[in-house]
């Protein structure tokens, strides 16, 4: 499982190499840069945008946006993970703006009924949003900054986080005003902050 | 607003890096990416800290058909354009070859255009011409087209404005760059492919001897350089 913040790096190491070559057009490194990474960004893209379809879509135009960026990549700046992962994410949440600026599609379920969960229309044995982030905690060892969180900002966090959803509708989906889920999620973040730079600091990079 | 405020760069930041800043307010943070270094920064910092929690996500392998799709646009590209690519243009010999016999007198020109404020100058007009066009630019949805800027006489304000019809792909973005006689462009922001932008700055970068505009992800480069091909330049004081 690449679930540790030491897999993150290490792996990371090597998908520098592959990009730098990549930058000087090095398809055969592009190719293999994809075959370490794909997996990963489409699983992050799916998990905000359901519509496989689409996430293809996104997954091919975020790599062709990686070969054409791939001269401006700075190691030193950014790990090669993070910077593919925020760049597929951006291209999620796009999508989701342009989805719900049409009625909303799931394609497999004729029915759309506001009511429903989120995850009545998913696969099943996928992990949670909140599980996940539990999951990421343990390999992080940030069980005390995620303790330091109430349990709704904790599923508000994931929940944005993960899943892309809005502040509207987790807002919707918890039964809260507006105000309320957009303080949770802020004062999520702010507080995980400090904790999260200490883990950043703590593994040299 | 004062984006250089670390608080407020933060807190912006934060929302749209854990996703929650949507729509319009996405769009504009995006768009004042390239000229707020202390946002960009904010923005980095949390992509930093956030991506690492979605290593917990199981792998999901994508089928086939992506990378197909993938390989195809991308070695559409002949291998003749290739070795241009591996250097910045602005870092290119013979960029600056038939950049220098001009320069000097740019500076100076630029110079006292720039730093006398006071005096009421008439506006400057540059017309950016396209560069040598990509290999691909039919694929990404770009017709060869001109930009003319005009600059005002205190530097202050540059509109951009397309020549001709310039169609761009939704998800390609220009990015208009000041261009020093030595070192790395600096972004002066986006602009729109479709019609006038109008550019304020506190200052045009003192010194500043052509603009540039590049193709660029929607929010801009990210970066601090320009990272798409440069499709248009055009030198000041000519």
């Amino acid at each position: 499982m690449p679930s540790s913040r030491a897999d993150w790096s290490s792996k990371s190491e090597e998908l520098a190499k592959l990009l730098s070559r990549a930058g000087l057009g090095d398809q055969a490194a592009f190719a293999a840069l994809y075959r370490h990474s794909s997996a990963h960004l489409f699983a992050v893209i799916l998990r905000i945008n359901r519509d496989r379809a689409q996430a293809q879509d996104i997954l091919q135009e975020v790599y062709v946006n990686v070969w054409r960026a791939a001269s401006g990549f700075d190691a030193a700046q950014s790990q090669p993970m993070t910077w593919l992962t925020s760049i597929a994410r951006n291209r999620a949440i796009d999508s989701l703006r342009r989805a719900n600026a049409q009625p909303r599609l799931h394609s497999s379920h004729g029915k759309e009924d506001e009511d429903n969960d989120v995850y009545d229309d998913t696969a099943d044995d996928s992990p949670g949003p909140l599980e996940l982030l539990n999951q990421a905690t343990l390999a992080r060892q940030l069980q005390q900054c995620m303790e330091g969180l109430s349990a709704p900002q904790r599923q508000s966090l994931a929940w944005a986080y993960f899943d892309g959803l809005s502040h509207g509708e987790i807002a919707a989906k918890m039964a809260q005003p507006l105000g309320t889920v957009k303080s949770w999620v802020r004062r999520g973040l702010q507080a995980l902050k400090p904790c999260l730079d200490k883990t950043r600091s703590g593994s040299g990079d | 607003m004062d984006y250089s405020r670390p608080e407020l760069a933060d807190r912006l930041a934060a929302d749209y890096v854990s996703g929650t800043l949507r729509g319009g307010a996405r769009r504009r943070l995006e768009a004042l990416l390239p000229a707020h270094p202390a946002l960009r920064h904010a923005v980095h910092d949390w992509q930093d800290r956030l991506a690492p929690l979605t290593a917990s996500i199981s792998p999901q392998s994508p089928p086939d058909e992506v990378w197909a799709g993938i390989e195809a646009t991308i070695s559409r590209r002949p291998v003749v354009v290739r070795p241009a690519r591996r250097k910045h243009w602005w870092q290119q010999l013979l960029f600056w070859r038939s950049f220098s016999a001009f320069a000097t007198l740019a500076a100076i020109s630029a110079a006292l255009l720039l730093s006398n404020p006071g005096a009421s100058q008439p506006p400057m007009i540059v017309v950016l011409n396209a560069t040598e066009a990509p290999a691909d630019a039919a694929a990404q949805g770009i017709v060869a087209a001109s930009f003319v800027a005009s600059i005002s006489g205190d530097g202050r304000a540059i509109v951009t404005r397309p020549l001709t019809k310039v169609t761009l792909q939704s998800d390609r973005a220009l990015e208009l760059w000041a261009v020093p006689p030595s070192g790395s462009p600096k972004s002066l922001g986006l602009i729109a492919a479709d019609g006038a932008t109008v550019v304020k700055r506190d200052q045009l970068p003192a010194g500043t001897a052509a603009l540039a505009v590049s193709l660029e992800p929607p929010g801009g480069s990210t970066t601090g350089a320009p990272t798409g091909p440069v499709l248009y330049v055009g030198k000041l004081g000519t």
